[in-house]
């Protein structure tokens, strides 16, 4: 079915505008396909009485079954960094102090802007979401949960509101307190250190870490910080078990993931709109990517991923240790397909907005993102800047607060290193977005 | 390879490539083509003096001393 999320027709936009690379904005449209587990209410409205038809009440557990559920199922965060979730939860429970109950925070920006995982799981499922943290809060003693959703996705925010709404009028789970708030909609307002900073007040742009938000966290707490999607597992394990749960994916990878297939390329004739799957791990890839975009190179993971030849998906399943394998790897869950675009010019375009998207506070991100992005024009434009582009992703690599230049340098290191025949074909004006033919 | 005992971390936000760490500390800070600090190893017990300068003589405050682990 189609989710449309905003409430004017006239707000659609395409899943992702290429052009300029400036105004690059989550899709305001999604389809979204019902799944094994997490997706599978998305026929029915989104209410709580839906939500408890299909799910039954929520169990309370312990925190000592929580963990071993976790543990068993092998939960890891659904935001891309892919942290166990059973180890997070540990660290929260061992920094409980006197007087100083932890907090839950649902990480629901969604800063990856072609990413739309979140937003359908929210607008399709938002009761599981909230199940999963209300669960998590209960078996840490937590009285406190807060949602934070970015202002370029307002349904998503909508949508929250209205679940607390229903769930406050309910009285349901009477001794959580739970409270809403949007923050900036830009790419590294999503990272959760930024996402911290806003909590207290400030800017939401990254600071360095010195101590782990479970430690300490929102006003000096100990906080559970994930994201929207890895709540909804939770949620969901606690009601189906282990077994059931483990039989939906692989033995090392348990259960499933949602993903989110959204096009680089500009189809004629077909649509714009990101499409959301659940899919059991294990899945064949090639399964998920539309037809005519299977025999050319796909970007995994998102604008912070890595491109991948069509070589090195064939055959290849959605589990995370096949990915590794490979060295790719999922993020949070973004397949994007460019079709018959150039994956240079793609790259290019990316890498500019990448750059614009810098929060400008760390000097490798301010000066190496605008430099590399401009190699990366450079080598869109003919100029072979391949030792200049591989220089410069060196030279950012675990020099910032957050992530987003090691994302952005993982993204153009993927296009020389998996797609070198690409970029080869295009330095010597024989790929079709030079006007030769592919 | 001598065994370290603690790192130095910079604190991006904060740091504004005064260069005075790289100074006092060439031995294990190098600078890029901006001027900003690249850490180039651990911290070795012969080092840790430095190291400490280093740390002290950031007008930013940009640069910590951990230990390893």
């Amino acid at each position: 079915m189609t989710i449309l999320a905003s409430s004017s027709p006239s707000m659609i936009q395409p899943a992702m505008s290429i052009q300029p690379a400036m105004s690059i904005q989550p899709a305001a449209s999604i389809q979204v396909y019902p799944g094994p587990l997490v997706l599978r209410g998305v026929a029915t409205t989104p209410d709580l009485a839906n939500h408890l038809a299909q799910w039954g009440a929520q169990p309370k557990l312990d925190l000592t079954t929580l963990l071993e559920l976790c543990s068993s199922a092998v939960v890891k965060g659904r935001g891309g960094a892919g942290f166990p979730f059973a180890r997070k939860l540990s660290t929260v429970a061992d920094h409980r102090r006197r007087g100083q109950r932890p907090v839950v925070v649902v990480n629901a920006a969604e800063g990856e802007p072609i990413s739309a995982k979140d937003s359908a799981l929210l607008l399709t499922s938002p009761h599981l979401v909230l199940d999963g943290a209300a669960l998590s809060a209960h078996a840490l003693g937590a009285r406190e949960v807060i949602i934070v959703t970015a202002s370029d996705r307002p349904w998503v925010a909508d949508a929250v509101a209205a679940a607390i709404g229903e769930r406050e009028s309910a009285r349901a789970d009477r001794s959580l307190r739970w409270s809403h708030r949007p923050t900036a909609g830009r790419f590294v307002a999503g990272a959760s250190q930024a996402v911290l900073e806003h909590l207290a007040g400030r800017a939401a742009l990254p600071v360095t870490a010195w101590v782990p938000e479970a430690v300490r966290g929102v006003r000096g707490r100990p906080t559970l910080l994930s994201n929207a999607e890895t709540f909804a597992q939770v949620a969901a394990l606690a009601r189906i078990g282990a077994e059931e749960y483990r039989a939906l994916g692989t033995a090392t990878s348990p259960g499933t993931t949602l993903l989110t297939v959204a096009r680089l390329d500009e189809p004629s004739g077909s649509s714009h709109e990101p499409a959301v799957h659940e899919v059991g791990y294990g899945t064949p890839l090639v399964d998920l990517l539309p037809w005519d975009a299977q025999d050319g190179p796909v970007l995994l993971g998102g604008f912070h991923g890595t491109w991948a030849s069509p070589v090195q998906i064939a055959g290849l399943a959605v589990d995370r240790d096949a990915f590794a394998e490979r060295s790719l790897a999922l993020g949070a869950g973004v397949l994007a397909p460019a079709g018959r675009a150039c994956p240079v010019a793609l790259t290019a375009r990316i890498t500019a907005y990448l750059a614009d998207q810098s929060a400008r506070r760390c000097g490798p991100c301010l000066n190496g993102l605008p430099a590399l992005a401009e190699s990366m024009a450079a080598l869109a434009r003919g100029v072979d800047t391949r030792a200049r582009i591989r220089e410069l992703g060196g030279v950012v690599v675990r020099r910032g607060a957050c992530a987003h230049p090691d994302g952005s340098a993982r993204l153009v290191s993927s296009l020389l290193d998996h797609l070198p025949d690409a970029v080869g074909d295009h330095l010597s004006r024989s790929c079709t977005c030079t006007g030769g033919a592919r | 390879m001598t065994s370290t005992s603690a790192h130095l971390r910079v604190d991006w936000p904060h740091c504004d490539a005064r260069g005075l760490c790289a100074e006092v500390l060439p031995e294990l800070i190098h600078v890029d083509e901006w001027g900003y600090p690249v850490i180039v190893g651990g911290v070795t017990p012969e080092l840790r003096q430095s190291a400490k300068e280093a740390v002290l003589v950031c007008p930013k405050r940009a640069l910590r001393l951990l230990r390893d682990g």
